[in-house]
C-alpha cells in the first residue's frame, strides 16, 4: 500500500515528463553538447569537444553592440509594455460599459489581429503599411501634402514603427485577458461606491485596478517575455535577406542572430544560445522574485 | 476505464512524436539484395517502388532521385527529356522539390536512407557542400571530353578547388528589361547616359520611376562594382568591401538609388508590372510576371552599358546545375553517369530555352533557330562576355549580409560611404572568422 501510494503520482506523471523531456530538455542538452564542440562547415562530420573555446568566444561577442542590444530590448519591453498595459485596460472597460451595444461583435473582430499568422501580419504592414510608394501611412501624408518618409530606413522611425506593429498583434491577448477579469469583478463593489459619491476615477483607481492587478499578473509576465525575446517583428520588418531597410536596430535576440546563425558555426552558435538562455533565465528569476516581494 | 484510455492516449501521443525519428518501410535499404535507396518522400510512384529492389544489371527501371528547390515547371522539362532519353537504358530521374534545399542537404547530405542521389541547385552553394564532404566530382562518373560543348564560363563556376562538383545545365544573368511602349528614343549605351534619362523622366512624387532596380542588393549592384574593379569577395576569401574601386562603385550607384524608388524585390516588380516604371533590371525570374501583366517589352544586355571607366557592367552569373551525392557514387554510379552524359547533350538546353527561357549551358544548343532567335537567352548569351561567375567559396554565404547592410546604409540611410565600408568590412571578416 505504502509503495502504491509513493509511486502512484510518479505513474501518472511519467508520460508527461517523457513529453517534456522529447520536446523541452533534449533540444536543451543537444545544444549544451554542441556547444562543446567544433561542429561547423569544416568539421561537418568530424567534429570533436573543443572545451569551452565557444563559450570564451561567444562572451567575447559580448561586445559594445551587444550593449546597445540589452538597452534596445529593455527599452523596447518596457515601452510596449506599458503601452498593451494601458491601451488594453481602456479598451475591456469600454467594452465592458454596460450600455454598449454590439459587445461581442467589437470583441470578436479585435481579436483578428491575434488570429492571424504572425508572419502574414508583418509583411502585410511592411509592404501594405509602411512601403514608402504604395503604403497607406504615405498615401495618408500625400493626402494632406506631406512627404513621403522612408519609415524603416532609420532606427528611430523604424523602432516606432515596430512598435506599432507589435502593439496591434498583442493588443488582442491582453484586451482578453482584461476583459475576463474585469468581468470577474462583483458589481456590488461599484454601487457601493456610487452610493459613497465615487466618480469614473475612483472607482477605477480603488475598485477595478485593485481587483484586476492580481488576475492579470501571469499574463503580464508571459507578454513581458514574449516582447522580450521578440524577433520576427525587428527582423522580418528590417533586416529580411535581400530587403534590409537600413536600419539597425538590434534587440538582443536579432543580434545574436546576427553574430552567430548565419555562420554555419552551429559549435559557436550553440554557445551562444546558452549563454542568452541563461541570461532569460536569470532576468527570470529576478522578475519572479520581484512579484513575489510585492505579492506579499 | 479512464486509466486505460488516458494510457492508450499517451502512448498515441509519443508514438506518434518518435514516428519522424524512424524510417519509414518504403525507405529502408535492403543491404542483401543491393536494393537502391529511395527518396524520403512516402508517396512514391508504383514504378519507383519497384526500383527500389531492382538495378540495372537486372534490367529493371533504376530511379535517381533528384532534389531542387526552383521552378517546377523547369524541371519538368529535364525530367521529361531526360526520361525520354533514358528509356531504353532503364534509368529515370525523379524531381522532388524540397523548400529551402541547402538547409534540407545539410541534414540528409550524408543520409542515404533518407537523402536524395543527386540535387539540382545554383553554383554559389558549392564551395559549402563541398567543405561538408557530402559531394562526388561529376568528373569521377564522365570525362572532360563529354562537356567539350559547354561555355566555359559555366564549367569554372562548377569548379571548386580545381574539382568539378556540379554538371551545369542552364545559367542566369541580370537583364535590362524596359517596356517598348514607355521607352523614349534609343536605350542609352553608356551609365552615364542612362542617369541623365532617369533624372529627366523620373517624377517620384507621381510615382513613376525611369528605372527600378533592387539598388540596396548586392547582387544587383555588383554589375557596377564588378565593372568599376571591386569585389564583394575574392577567390581567397578576402572581403574587399572597402577598397577603393568598391567604395567608388558604391558612390556612383548611389546616384541611380536615389532615382529607383524603395528598391525592394515586391516594390520594383510592382511599379514595373504597373506600367509605373520604364524598365527594370532583373532576371529571366521576372519574365513569367511581366508577361502575365500584358507588357510589351524588350530586353538589352547589361553587357552593353559602359561604365564611366569604359568598362561594361558585369553582373554575377549564377549557373544552375546537378551535383552528385558521394554515398550515391558506390550504389547508383551507372545510373547517374547515364543521366549526366545526358544533360551534357544540347537536347535538354533546347527543350529548357523553348519551354522556359533558359539560357542553356551547352554551347550547341544556340544552333538551333528556336533558341537563337529568343531575345532574352541571347542577350544572357551576350552577358557572358563581360559577366562574372558568382564566387563559389562557402564565405561567400556570410558576405551578402554586411554587403547589403553597407549598400542599405548608403543608400537608405544616408550614411558615409568610407565609414560604413570600414565598418562593413570588420563585421565581414568577423563573420567569416566566425565560421571556423
Amino acid at each position: 500500500m505504502n509503495w502504491k501510494r509513493k509511486y502512484q503520482p510518479w505513474k501518472h506523471t511519467i508520460p508527461a515528463f517523457i513529453l517534456i523531456g522529447a520536446i523541452i530538455i533534449f533540444p536543451i542538452v543537444y545544444t549544451l553538447y554542441i556547444s562543446f564542440t567544433n561542429m561547423n562547415l569544416y568539421h561537418w562530420d568530424n567534429y570533436g569537444f573543443v572545451g569551452f573555446r565557444n563559450y570564451i568566444r561567444a562572451l567575447f561577442k559580448v561586445d559594445s553592440g551587444f550593449i546597445e542590444a540589452i538597452g534596445t530590448t529593455f527599452l523596447w519591453t518596457f515601452l510596449n509594455m506599458v503601452l498593451q498595459i494601458v491601451i488594453a485596460f481602456f479598451i475591456a472597460l469600454g467594452l465592458n460599459a454596460p450600455k454598449l451595444k454590439l459587445a461581442r461583435v467589437y470583441k470578436t473582430l479585435l481579436m483578428f489581429p491575434w488570429a492571424m499568422p504572425a508572419y502574414v501580419s508583418i509583411l502585410l504592414w511592411k509592404v501594405g503599411i509602411y512601403n514608402t510608394d504604395f503604403g497607406l501611412a504615405n498615401k495618408l501624408l500625400s493626402w494632406f501634402g506631406i512627404s513621403k518618409i522612408d519609415y524603416l530606413s532609420k532606427n528611430v522611425p523604424a523602432f516606432l514603427s515596430c512598435m506599432v506593429l507589435n502593439l496591434w498583434m498583442a493588443l488582442p491577448f491582453m484586451i482578453m485577458m482584461f476583459d475576463g477579469a474585469l468581468q470577474s469583478i462583483d458589481q456590488s463593489y461599484y454601487e457601493s461606491a456610487k452610493m459613497d459619491g465615487a466618480g469614473f476615477w475612483v472607482k477605477t483607481l480603488k475598485i477595478t485596478v485593485p481587483s484586476v492587478k492580481n488576475i492579470m499578473m501571469p499574463a503580464v509576465l508571459m507578454t513581458t517575455f514574449t516582447t522580450f525575446k521578440q524577433f520576427d517583428i525587428i527582423y522580418l520588418l528590417t533586416q529580411q535577406k535581400g530587403a534590409l531597410t537600413g536600419a539597425t536596430l538590434q534587440t538582443i535576440i536579432t543580434y545574436v542572430h546576427q553574430k552567430a546563425f548565419v555562420s554555419n558555426n552551429y559549435g559557436l552558435s550553440s554557445a551562444v544560445s546558452i549563454v542568452v538562455f541563461v541570461l532569460i533565465i536569470l532576468i527570470s528569476l529576478f522578475l519572479n522574485k520581484g512579484l513575489k516581494e510585492e505579492a506579499l | 476505464m479512464k486509466r486505460v484510455i488516458s494510457s492508450i492516449l499517451c502512448g498515441i501521443m509519443v508514438t506518434g512524436l518518435l514516428a519522424g525519428c524512424g524510417n519509414s518501410a518504403g525507405t529502408t535499404k535492403s543491404t542483401q539484395t543491393g536494393s537502391q535507396k529511395e527518396s524520403s518522400t512516402k508517396s512514391e510512384s508504383a514504378s519507383a517502388t519497384e526500383s527500389k529492389a531492382g538495378t540495372t544489371t537486372s534490367g529493371k527501371m533504376q530511379t535517381v532521385t533528384i532534389w531542387h528547390d526552383g521552378d517546377e515547371s523547369i524541371m519538368n522539362t529535364i525530367e521529361t527529356q531526360v526520361n525520354t532519353d533514358l528509356k531504353a537504358k532503364n534509368v529515370e530521374v525523379k524531381f522532388e522539390k524540397k523548400s529551402g534545399l541547402t538547409d534540407q542537404l545539410k541534414l540528409y547530405g550524408n543520409d542515404e536512407a533518407n537523402g536524395p542521389d543527386m540535387y539540382f541547385y545554383a553554383h554559389d552553394s558549392l564551395g559549402s557542400f563541398a567543405e561538408m564532404n557530402i559531394l562526388a566530382p561529376v568528373t569521377d562518373f564522365i570525362s572532360t571530353k563529354d562537356e567539350t560543348d559547354m561555355i566555359p564560363m559555366t564549367t569554372e563556376a562548377c569548379t571548386y578547388k580545381e574539382k568539378q562538383y556540379m554538371l551545369p545545365v542552364y545559367y542566369e544573368t541580370l537583364l535590362f528589361v524596359y517596356n517598348k511602349d514607355l521607352w523614349q528614343g534609343d536605350i542609352p549605351a553608356s551609365t552615364d547616359d542612362l542617369l541623365s534619362y532617369m533624372k529627366a523622366h523620373t517624377d517620384e512624387k507621381a510615382g513613376t520611376y525611369a528605372l527600378v532596380n533592387q539598388h540596396s542588393t548586392a547582387y544587383n549592384v555588383a554589375p557596377v562594382i564588378n565593372g568599376f574593379g571591386g569585389y564583394i569577395i575574392d577567390k581567397n576569401a578576402n572581403p574587399g568591401l572597402n577598397t577603393k574601386e568598391t567604395k567608388e562603385a558604391i558612390t556612383y550607384n548611389q546616384k541611380f538609388a536615389a532615382l529607383e524608388g524603395a528598391g525592394d524585390y515586391d516594390t520594383c516588380n510592382t511599379l514595373f508590372n504597373g506600367k509605373k516604371a520604364q524598365a527594370i533590371i532583373g532576371g529571366p525570374w521576372l519574365m513569367s510576371g511581366i508577361k502575365q501583366a500584358g507588357i510589351n517589352y524588350g530586353i538589352k544586355s547589361l553587357a552593353d552599358f559602359k561604365l564611366p571607366n569604359g568598362n561594361a557592367l558585369k553582373p554575377y552569373s549564377g549557373v544552375q546545375g546537378v551535383g552528385v551525392l558521394k554515398y550515391a557514387e558506390k550504389s547508383k554510379k551507372e545510373a547517374i553517369t547515364e543521366v549526366l552524359k545526358d544533360l551534357c547533350n544540347e537536347k535538354v538546353g533546347i527543350a529548357l530555352a523553348k519551354e522556359s527561357n533558359c539560357a542553356p549551358a551547352n554551347q550547341k544548343a544556340y544552333s538551333n533557330a528556336d533558341v537563337s532567335s529568343n531575345e532574352m537567352i541571347m542577350a544572357m548569351k551576350e552577358t557572358t562576355k563581360s559577366a562574372v561567375p558568382m564566387p563559389n567559396i562557402p564565405q561567400t554565404s556570410v558576405m551578402w549580409t554586411p554587403a547589403e547592410a553597407l549598400l542599405a546604409a548608403v543608400n537608405k540611410s544616408g550614411e558615409d560611404v568610407n565609414k560604413a565600408a570600414d565598418d562593413y568590412q570588420k563585421q565581414a571578416k568577423q563573420a567569416i572568422a566566425d565560421m571556423q
